[in-house]
Protein backbone atom coordinates (compact mmCIF):
# COMPACT_ATOMS: atom_id res chain seq x y z
CA UNK A 1 0.00 0.00 0.00
CA UNK A 2 3.12 2.02 0.47
CA UNK A 3 3.06 2.13 -3.45
CA UNK A 4 -0.78 3.83 -3.34
CA UNK A 5 -0.19 7.33 -4.02
CA UNK A 6 -2.25 8.95 -1.05
CA UNK A 7 -5.52 10.34 -2.80
CA UNK A 8 -6.07 7.00 -4.22
CA UNK A 9 -5.70 5.58 -1.32
CA UNK A 10 -8.38 8.12 0.25
CA UNK A 11 -10.03 7.22 -2.74
CA UNK A 12 -10.34 3.62 -2.08
CA UNK A 13 -11.04 3.88 1.40
CA UNK A 14 -13.36 6.31 0.95
CA UNK A 15 -15.48 4.19 -1.75
CA UNK A 16 -14.81 0.66 1.11
CA UNK A 17 -16.35 2.79 3.91
CA UNK A 18 -19.29 4.09 1.91
CA UNK A 19 -19.92 0.37 0.68
CA UNK A 20 -19.53 -1.69 3.84
CA UNK A 21 -21.60 1.03 6.10
CA UNK A 22 -23.90 1.77 3.96
CA UNK A 23 -23.40 5.23 4.40
CA UNK A 24 -24.61 8.46 2.58
CA UNK A 25 -21.39 10.16 2.38
CA UNK A 26 -17.78 9.34 3.95
CA UNK A 27 -15.21 12.05 4.10
CA UNK A 28 -11.51 10.76 5.45
CA UNK A 29 -9.04 13.07 6.38
CA UNK A 30 -5.56 13.30 8.02
CA UNK A 31 -4.50 10.25 6.46
CA UNK A 32 -1.34 8.86 7.76
CA UNK A 33 1.01 5.71 8.60
CA UNK A 34 1.65 5.52 12.42
CA UNK A 35 4.94 4.70 13.30
CA UNK A 36 6.39 1.48 14.67
CA UNK A 37 6.15 -2.17 13.38
CA UNK A 38 8.72 -2.91 11.26
CA UNK A 39 6.11 -5.69 9.15
CA UNK A 40 3.17 -4.31 9.69
CA UNK A 41 1.41 -0.89 8.64
CA UNK A 42 -0.80 0.96 10.66
CA UNK A 43 -2.66 4.12 9.24
CA UNK A 44 -4.41 6.32 11.46
CA UNK A 45 -7.24 8.62 9.99
CA UNK A 46 -10.58 10.64 10.50
CA UNK A 47 -13.54 9.56 9.23
CA UNK A 48 -16.83 11.32 8.90
CA UNK A 49 -19.85 9.33 7.69
CA UNK A 50 -23.66 10.16 7.14
CA UNK A 51 -26.16 7.63 7.53
CA UNK A 52 -27.81 7.37 4.59
CA UNK A 53 -31.32 7.49 6.36
CA UNK A 54 -33.88 10.28 6.33
CA UNK A 55 -32.32 11.59 10.14
CA UNK A 56 -29.02 11.32 7.87
CA UNK A 57 -26.94 11.79 11.02
CA UNK A 58 -23.00 12.72 11.11
CA UNK A 59 -20.27 11.35 12.36
CA UNK A 60 -16.57 11.55 12.91
CA UNK A 61 -14.28 8.74 14.50
CA UNK A 62 -10.93 8.40 14.69
CA UNK A 63 -9.99 5.00 13.33
CA UNK A 64 -7.07 3.10 12.53
CA UNK A 65 -6.35 0.86 9.85
CA UNK A 66 -4.33 -2.53 9.97
CA UNK A 67 -2.24 -4.45 7.31
CA UNK A 68 0.64 -6.67 7.14
CA UNK A 69 2.27 -7.06 3.68
CA UNK A 70 1.26 -10.21 2.57
CA UNK A 71 4.39 -12.07 2.60
CA UNK A 72 5.33 -12.18 6.55
CA UNK A 73 6.60 -15.47 7.20
CA UNK A 74 4.55 -16.66 9.81
CA UNK A 75 1.19 -16.22 8.36
CA UNK A 76 -1.79 -14.53 9.95
CA UNK A 77 -4.85 -13.96 9.25
CA UNK A 78 -6.50 -10.58 9.41
CA UNK A 79 -10.15 -12.23 9.45
CA UNK A 80 -9.54 -14.36 12.84
CA UNK A 81 -7.74 -11.02 14.36
CA UNK A 82 -11.31 -9.72 13.92
CA UNK A 83 -13.44 -11.90 15.18
CA UNK A 84 -11.73 -12.35 18.14
CA UNK A 85 -11.20 -8.20 18.49
CA UNK A 86 -15.29 -8.04 17.91
CA UNK A 87 -15.66 -11.31 20.85
CA UNK A 88 -13.22 -9.17 23.38
CA UNK A 89 -14.85 -6.48 22.81
CA UNK A 90 -18.36 -8.15 23.73
CA UNK A 91 -17.07 -9.50 26.95
CA UNK A 92 -15.90 -5.98 27.61
CA UNK A 93 -12.03 -6.74 27.63
CA UNK A 94 -10.59 -2.94 26.64
CA UNK A 95 -10.01 -3.52 22.87
CA UNK A 96 -10.79 -1.29 20.25
CA UNK A 97 -13.93 -1.49 18.59
CA UNK A 98 -13.46 -3.01 14.71
CA UNK A 99 -15.23 -1.95 11.86
CA UNK A 100 -14.84 -3.76 8.99
CA UNK A 101 -12.84 -6.32 7.20
CA UNK A 102 -11.69 -6.59 3.86
CA UNK A 103 -9.77 -9.79 2.17
CA UNK A 104 -10.14 -8.43 -1.56
CA UNK A 105 -6.81 -7.32 -2.66
CA UNK A 106 -8.09 -5.40 -5.38
CA UNK A 107 -9.05 -3.01 -2.40
CA UNK A 108 -6.02 -2.12 -0.78
CA UNK A 109 -3.51 -4.77 -1.96
CA UNK A 110 -3.89 -7.15 1.06
CA UNK A 111 -6.29 -7.57 3.75
CA UNK A 112 -6.74 -5.25 6.26
CA UNK A 113 -9.56 -4.17 8.93
CA UNK A 114 -10.60 -0.74 10.54
CA UNK A 115 -11.34 0.01 13.89
CA UNK A 116 -11.68 2.85 16.60
CA UNK A 117 -8.25 4.65 17.20
CA UNK A 118 -7.45 5.03 21.17
CA UNK A 119 -5.46 7.25 21.91
CA UNK A 120 -2.81 6.95 24.30
CA UNK A 121 0.91 5.50 24.57
CA UNK A 122 2.43 2.19 23.62
CA UNK A 123 6.14 2.57 24.21
CA UNK A 124 7.04 0.51 26.85
CA UNK A 125 10.46 2.63 28.02
CA UNK A 126 7.88 5.87 28.54
CA UNK A 127 6.47 3.57 30.96
CA UNK A 128 8.66 1.87 32.72
CA UNK A 129 11.10 5.10 33.13
CA UNK A 130 8.86 8.59 32.77
CA UNK A 131 7.57 9.95 35.97
CA UNK A 132 4.17 10.93 33.98
CA UNK A 133 3.10 7.07 34.31
CA UNK A 134 4.44 6.32 37.47
CA UNK A 135 0.98 5.63 38.84
CA UNK A 136 0.44 3.44 35.31
CA UNK A 137 3.19 1.74 36.86
CA UNK A 138 1.20 1.24 40.67
CA UNK A 139 -1.85 -0.29 38.82
CA UNK A 140 -0.94 -2.01 35.83
CA UNK A 141 -0.29 -5.43 37.43
CA UNK A 142 -3.58 -6.07 39.01
CA UNK A 143 -4.81 -4.78 35.74
CA UNK A 144 -2.93 -6.74 33.70
CA UNK A 145 -3.34 -9.97 35.56
CA UNK A 146 -7.18 -9.04 35.75
CA UNK A 147 -7.82 -8.26 32.10
CA UNK A 148 -5.67 -11.56 30.90
CA UNK A 149 -8.11 -13.40 33.60
CA UNK A 150 -10.90 -11.57 31.00
CA UNK A 151 -9.54 -12.83 27.85
CA UNK A 152 -8.89 -16.69 29.70
CA UNK A 153 -13.03 -16.45 29.98
CA UNK A 154 -13.95 -15.36 26.66
CA UNK A 155 -15.78 -18.59 25.44
CA UNK A 156 -15.04 -19.94 22.16
CA UNK A 157 -18.09 -21.68 21.53
CA UNK A 158 -20.35 -18.89 22.05
CA UNK A 159 -18.06 -16.72 20.14
CA UNK A 160 -17.94 -19.59 17.09
CA UNK A 161 -14.00 -19.58 16.65
CA UNK A 162 -14.20 -22.65 14.56
CA UNK A 163 -11.08 -21.32 12.70
CA UNK A 164 -8.99 -22.74 15.94
CA UNK A 165 -7.27 -25.54 15.16
CA UNK A 166 -7.64 -27.94 18.43
CA UNK A 167 -4.66 -27.73 20.84
CA UNK A 168 -4.83 -31.69 20.82
CA UNK A 169 -4.28 -33.46 23.57
CA UNK A 170 -1.32 -31.15 24.79
CA UNK A 171 -1.52 -27.63 23.85
CA UNK A 172 2.09 -27.73 25.42
CA UNK A 173 3.68 -30.55 23.19
CA UNK A 174 1.30 -28.89 20.03
CA UNK A 175 3.17 -24.94 20.58
CA UNK A 176 6.57 -26.41 21.22
CA UNK A 177 6.46 -29.28 18.20
CA UNK A 178 5.22 -26.11 15.74
CA UNK A 179 7.93 -23.46 16.98
CA UNK A 180 10.43 -26.30 16.70
CA UNK A 181 9.09 -26.56 12.57
CA UNK A 182 9.16 -22.77 12.32
CA UNK A 183 12.80 -23.08 13.66
CA UNK A 184 13.88 -26.22 11.81
CA UNK A 185 12.70 -24.32 8.82
CA UNK A 186 14.00 -20.52 9.30
CA UNK A 187 16.98 -20.74 11.03
CA UNK A 188 20.61 -20.79 8.54
CA UNK A 189 22.92 -21.17 11.23
CA UNK A 190 23.41 -24.15 14.23
CA UNK A 191 21.70 -22.33 17.70
CA UNK A 192 22.73 -25.36 20.11
CA UNK A 193 21.00 -22.91 22.90
CA UNK A 194 17.81 -23.66 21.30
CA UNK A 195 18.63 -27.16 20.73
CA UNK A 196 18.82 -27.31 24.44
CA UNK A 197 16.14 -25.47 25.61
CA UNK A 198 13.90 -27.64 23.34
CA UNK A 199 15.04 -30.99 24.84
CA UNK A 200 14.77 -28.95 28.43
CA UNK A 201 11.00 -28.29 27.28
CA UNK A 202 10.35 -31.55 25.71
CA UNK A 203 11.17 -33.42 29.13
CA UNK A 204 8.73 -30.54 30.89
CA UNK A 205 5.71 -30.69 29.19
CA UNK A 206 2.79 -29.59 31.75
CA UNK A 207 -0.20 -31.37 31.91
CA UNK A 208 -2.81 -29.00 30.81
CA UNK A 209 -5.64 -28.61 33.36
CA UNK A 210 -7.82 -25.52 31.26
CA UNK A 211 -8.10 -25.27 27.85
CA UNK A 212 -8.70 -21.64 27.01
CA UNK A 213 -8.49 -19.23 24.10
CA UNK A 214 -5.01 -17.82 24.16
CA UNK A 215 -4.23 -14.05 23.18
CA UNK A 216 -0.89 -15.32 22.64
CA UNK A 217 1.35 -11.77 21.79
CA UNK A 218 0.09 -10.69 26.10
CA UNK A 219 3.14 -8.07 26.36
CA UNK A 220 2.87 -4.71 27.65
CA UNK A 221 4.31 -3.81 24.36
CA UNK A 222 0.74 -4.42 23.17
CA UNK A 223 -0.91 -2.68 25.30
CA UNK A 224 -2.09 1.61 25.12
CA UNK A 225 -1.90 2.95 28.49
CA UNK A 226 -2.31 6.06 29.52
CA UNK A 227 -0.97 7.90 33.01
CA UNK A 228 -3.97 6.29 34.79
CA UNK A 229 -3.16 3.03 33.48
CA UNK A 230 -4.49 0.22 30.55
CA UNK A 231 -6.70 1.71 27.66
CA UNK A 232 -6.48 -1.09 25.37
CA UNK A 233 -5.25 -4.40 24.59
CA UNK A 234 -4.03 -4.44 20.45
CA UNK A 235 -2.53 -7.35 18.55
CA UNK A 236 -4.59 -10.11 18.31
CA UNK A 237 -3.32 -11.58 15.13
CA UNK A 238 -1.25 -14.73 17.27
CA UNK A 239 -5.02 -15.46 19.71
CA UNK A 240 -5.58 -19.17 19.59
CA UNK A 241 -6.96 -22.28 21.95
CA UNK A 242 -4.43 -23.39 24.02
CA UNK A 243 -3.00 -23.41 28.03
CA UNK A 244 -3.82 -20.03 29.49
CA UNK A 245 -0.51 -20.10 31.17
CA UNK A 246 1.13 -19.47 27.86
CA UNK A 247 0.14 -15.75 28.02
CA UNK A 248 1.37 -15.84 31.80
CA UNK A 249 5.22 -16.76 30.81
CA UNK A 250 4.77 -14.63 28.01
CA UNK A 251 4.62 -11.46 29.95
CA UNK A 252 7.61 -12.79 31.83
CA UNK A 253 9.78 -12.73 28.77
CA UNK A 254 13.20 -10.73 29.50
CA UNK A 255 12.89 -9.31 26.22
CA UNK A 256 9.61 -6.91 27.42
CA UNK A 257 11.65 -5.97 30.44
CA UNK A 258 13.74 -3.24 28.93
CA UNK A 259 16.40 -3.77 31.18
CA UNK A 260 14.45 -3.49 34.21
CA UNK A 261 15.20 -7.29 35.55
CA UNK A 262 14.58 -7.23 38.71
CA UNK A 263 11.04 -6.51 38.02
CA UNK A 264 10.27 -9.77 35.71
CA UNK A 265 7.33 -9.51 34.57
CA UNK A 266 7.36 -6.73 31.70
CA UNK A 267 9.50 -4.39 34.07
CA UNK A 268 6.56 -3.89 36.86
CA UNK A 269 6.02 -6.52 39.07
CA UNK A 270 7.55 -9.44 40.31
CA UNK A 271 6.66 -13.09 38.87
CA UNK A 272 4.67 -13.96 42.64
CA UNK A 273 3.13 -10.90 42.23
CA UNK A 274 1.64 -11.26 38.95
CA UNK A 275 0.77 -14.96 39.27
CA UNK A 276 -1.50 -13.82 42.69
CA UNK A 277 -3.58 -11.25 40.68
CA UNK A 278 -4.34 -13.87 38.06
CA UNK A 279 -5.49 -16.26 40.62
CA UNK A 280 -7.40 -13.90 42.30
CA UNK A 281 -9.38 -12.35 39.33
CA UNK A 282 -9.34 -15.64 37.67
CA UNK A 283 -10.13 -18.08 40.38
CA UNK A 284 -7.47 -20.75 38.63
CA UNK A 285 -4.05 -21.78 40.02
CA UNK A 286 -1.04 -20.96 38.96
CA UNK A 287 1.57 -23.78 38.74
CA UNK A 288 4.64 -21.90 39.03
CA UNK A 289 6.54 -24.83 37.38
CA UNK A 290 4.10 -24.35 34.63
CA UNK A 291 4.75 -20.66 34.21
CA UNK A 292 8.44 -21.59 34.27
CA UNK A 293 7.73 -23.61 31.42
CA UNK A 294 5.73 -21.09 29.45
CA UNK A 295 8.83 -18.89 30.33
CA UNK A 296 11.21 -20.65 28.93
CA UNK A 297 9.29 -21.45 25.82
CA UNK A 298 8.19 -17.86 25.41
CA UNK A 299 12.32 -16.76 25.39
CA UNK A 300 12.70 -19.57 22.93
CA UNK A 301 9.63 -18.41 20.93
CA UNK A 302 10.84 -14.88 20.69
CA UNK A 303 14.11 -15.85 19.32
CA UNK A 304 12.73 -17.92 16.66
CA UNK A 305 10.92 -15.00 16.06
CA UNK A 306 13.74 -12.64 15.43
CA UNK A 307 15.34 -15.20 12.87
CA UNK A 308 11.92 -14.88 10.93
CA UNK A 309 11.80 -11.34 11.29
CA UNK A 310 15.83 -11.49 9.96
CA UNK A 311 14.31 -13.98 7.12
CA UNK A 312 12.03 -11.35 5.99
CA UNK A 313 14.63 -9.13 5.06
CA UNK A 314 17.07 -11.89 3.64
CA UNK A 315 14.74 -13.31 1.65
CA UNK A 316 13.63 -10.20 1.08
CA UNK A 317 10.34 -9.66 1.37
CA UNK A 318 10.04 -6.44 3.15
CA UNK A 319 13.82 -4.81 3.22
CA UNK A 320 13.78 -3.35 5.98
CA UNK A 321 17.29 -2.20 8.66
CA UNK A 322 15.14 -2.94 11.75
CA UNK A 323 14.37 -6.08 10.90
CA UNK A 324 17.87 -7.12 9.51
CA UNK A 325 19.71 -5.91 12.92
CA UNK A 326 16.54 -7.77 14.54
CA UNK A 327 19.03 -10.66 13.50
CA UNK A 328 21.49 -10.19 15.75
CA UNK A 329 19.47 -9.83 18.97
CA UNK A 330 18.84 -14.09 18.64
CA UNK A 331 21.65 -14.13 20.77
CA UNK A 332 20.11 -12.19 23.77
CA UNK A 333 17.28 -14.64 23.49
CA UNK A 334 20.09 -17.63 23.87
CA UNK A 335 21.76 -16.58 26.54
CA UNK A 336 18.29 -15.53 28.38
CA UNK A 337 17.96 -19.39 27.95
CA UNK A 338 20.89 -20.51 29.17
CA UNK A 339 20.10 -18.45 32.31
CA UNK A 340 16.95 -20.38 32.62
CA UNK A 341 17.74 -24.02 32.07
CA UNK A 342 21.23 -24.44 33.51
CA UNK B 1 46.39 -2.82 1.54
CA UNK B 2 44.53 0.15 1.93
CA UNK B 3 45.44 3.47 3.45
CA UNK B 4 43.81 5.04 6.68
CA UNK B 5 41.43 5.54 7.84
CA UNK B 6 40.73 1.98 8.83
CA UNK B 7 37.57 0.17 7.49
CA UNK B 8 36.86 0.52 11.86
CA UNK B 9 37.67 3.96 11.38
CA UNK B 10 35.33 4.77 8.82
CA UNK B 11 32.39 2.99 10.42
CA UNK B 12 32.54 4.79 13.22
CA UNK B 13 33.25 8.23 12.08
CA UNK B 14 29.78 7.30 9.75
CA UNK B 15 28.07 6.00 13.12
CA UNK B 16 29.24 9.40 15.09
CA UNK B 17 27.85 11.44 12.40
CA UNK B 18 24.46 9.47 12.28
CA UNK B 19 23.82 9.50 16.05
CA UNK B 20 25.18 13.22 16.93
CA UNK B 21 24.17 14.71 13.70
CA UNK B 22 21.39 13.08 11.69
CA UNK B 23 19.27 11.43 15.00
CA UNK B 24 19.00 14.81 16.80
CA UNK B 25 17.71 16.52 13.27
CA UNK B 26 15.09 14.05 12.53
CA UNK B 27 11.91 13.00 14.62
CA UNK B 28 9.56 9.89 14.63
CA UNK B 29 10.03 6.37 12.87
CA UNK B 30 13.01 8.10 10.30
CA UNK B 31 14.61 8.77 13.77
CA UNK B 32 14.32 5.49 15.30
CA UNK B 33 15.64 3.98 11.70
CA UNK B 34 19.03 6.39 12.04
CA UNK B 35 19.47 5.06 15.73
CA UNK B 36 19.56 1.39 14.11
CA UNK B 37 21.52 2.17 11.09
CA UNK B 38 23.96 4.02 13.39
CA UNK B 39 23.46 0.97 15.88
CA UNK B 40 24.22 -1.60 12.93
CA UNK B 41 27.41 0.25 12.17
CA UNK B 42 28.95 -0.21 15.16
CA UNK B 43 28.23 -3.90 14.96
CA UNK B 44 30.14 -4.79 11.71
CA UNK B 45 32.66 -2.22 13.40
CA UNK B 46 32.83 -4.30 16.80
CA UNK B 47 32.70 -7.50 13.92
CA UNK B 48 35.87 -6.52 12.21
CA UNK B 49 38.01 -6.57 15.63
CA UNK B 50 36.51 -9.51 17.53
CA UNK B 51 35.39 -12.14 15.30
CA UNK B 52 38.72 -13.63 14.42
CA UNK B 53 40.09 -14.36 18.14
CA UNK B 54 36.57 -15.56 19.12
CA UNK B 55 35.79 -17.67 15.75
CA UNK B 56 39.59 -19.26 16.41
CA UNK B 57 38.28 -19.73 19.96
CA UNK B 58 35.27 -21.50 19.46
CA UNK B 59 36.25 -24.12 16.49
CA UNK B 60 39.06 -25.13 19.21
CA UNK B 61 36.29 -25.21 21.86
CA UNK B 62 33.76 -27.01 19.65
CA UNK B 63 36.21 -29.57 18.58
CA UNK B 64 37.20 -30.32 21.88
CA UNK B 65 33.68 -30.90 23.27
CA UNK B 66 32.87 -33.09 19.99
CA UNK B 67 36.53 -35.49 20.58
CA UNK B 68 38.11 -34.45 17.21
CA UNK B 69 41.82 -32.49 16.74
CA UNK B 70 41.95 -29.13 16.45
CA UNK B 71 41.45 -28.31 12.59
CA UNK B 72 44.12 -26.59 11.22
CA UNK B 73 42.75 -23.17 9.72
CA UNK B 74 44.11 -19.89 8.35
CA UNK B 75 41.40 -18.27 6.42
CA UNK B 76 38.18 -16.74 8.06
CA UNK B 77 36.06 -18.29 5.83
CA UNK B 78 37.66 -21.54 6.58
CA UNK B 79 37.11 -20.79 10.26
CA UNK B 80 33.46 -19.65 9.88
CA UNK B 81 32.19 -22.74 7.68
CA UNK B 82 34.32 -24.95 10.44
CA UNK B 83 32.15 -23.36 13.27
CA UNK B 84 29.22 -23.62 11.61
CA UNK B 85 29.89 -27.34 10.79
CA UNK B 86 30.60 -28.54 14.39
CA UNK B 87 27.94 -26.27 15.75
CA UNK B 88 25.43 -28.75 13.32
CA UNK B 89 27.07 -31.37 14.63
CA UNK B 90 27.08 -29.95 18.30
CA UNK B 91 23.25 -29.51 17.95
CA UNK B 92 22.24 -32.97 16.42
CA UNK B 93 24.08 -34.45 19.51
CA UNK B 94 21.88 -32.51 21.72
CA UNK B 95 18.44 -33.58 19.90
CA UNK B 96 19.78 -37.16 20.39
CA UNK B 97 19.46 -36.62 23.83
CA UNK B 98 23.43 -36.87 24.75
CA UNK B 99 23.53 -33.33 26.51
CA UNK B 100 20.27 -33.76 28.69
CA UNK B 101 22.08 -34.62 31.83
CA UNK B 102 25.42 -35.42 33.32
CA UNK B 103 29.27 -34.03 32.95
CA UNK B 104 28.97 -33.63 29.48
CA UNK B 105 26.36 -31.34 29.63
CA UNK B 106 28.04 -28.88 31.96
CA UNK B 107 31.13 -28.84 29.67
CA UNK B 108 28.11 -28.24 27.04
CA UNK B 109 26.87 -25.87 28.36
CA UNK B 110 29.89 -23.53 29.02
CA UNK B 111 31.31 -24.00 25.35
CA UNK B 112 28.08 -22.64 24.21
CA UNK B 113 27.28 -19.99 26.80
CA UNK B 114 31.15 -18.77 25.90
CA UNK B 115 30.15 -18.94 21.78
CA UNK B 116 27.01 -16.79 22.70
CA UNK B 117 28.87 -14.41 24.94
CA UNK B 118 31.22 -13.83 22.06
CA UNK B 119 27.99 -13.20 19.71
CA UNK B 120 26.83 -10.85 22.26
CA UNK B 121 30.13 -8.80 22.72
CA UNK B 122 29.94 -7.82 18.83
CA UNK B 123 26.04 -7.56 18.92
CA UNK B 124 25.29 -5.99 22.24
CA UNK B 125 28.12 -5.49 24.75
CA UNK B 126 25.90 -4.04 27.41
CA UNK B 127 23.99 -7.07 27.22
CA UNK B 128 26.30 -9.47 28.21
CA UNK B 129 28.01 -7.69 30.92
CA UNK B 130 25.15 -6.88 32.47
CA UNK B 131 24.41 -10.79 32.59
CA UNK B 132 27.70 -11.52 33.64
CA UNK B 133 27.03 -8.79 36.91
CA UNK B 134 23.83 -10.40 37.44
CA UNK B 135 24.98 -13.56 37.34
CA UNK B 136 27.75 -13.01 39.71
CA UNK B 137 25.64 -11.14 42.14
CA UNK B 138 23.22 -13.98 42.44
CA UNK B 139 26.27 -16.37 42.98
CA UNK B 140 27.18 -14.30 45.48
CA UNK B 141 24.17 -14.31 47.25
CA UNK B 142 23.75 -17.66 47.31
Amino acid sequence: MASLEPNEMIRRLTDFIRAEGNFKSVAIENLRRMPGGASREIWSFDCTTIDDDRDGAERRRAMVLRRDPGAHKINTSRRNEFAVLRAAFEEHVPVPEVFWLSEDPAVLGASFFIMERVDGETLARRLLRDEKFSQAREVMPAQLAEILAQIHRIDPVKHHFDFFTEPGESAALTEVKRYEENFRLLALEPHPAFELAFRWLLGRIPKTPRKTLVHGDYRIGNVIFGPEGVRSILDWELAHLGDPMEDVGWICVRAWRFGNDQKPVGGLCSREEFFRAYEKASGASVDPEAARFWEVFGNLRWGIITISQARTHIDGFVKSVELASIGRRTAETELELLDLIE
Amino acid sequence: MQDRPTSVELLEAAADFVDRELVPAIEGAKQFQARVVANVMRIVAREIQLEDPAVRREVKALAKLLGHDAPHLHSLDDLRKAATGLGAELSAKIRAGDADAGAWRTEVLAVVRQSVEDKLRVANPRYVEADIAARSAAAKQS
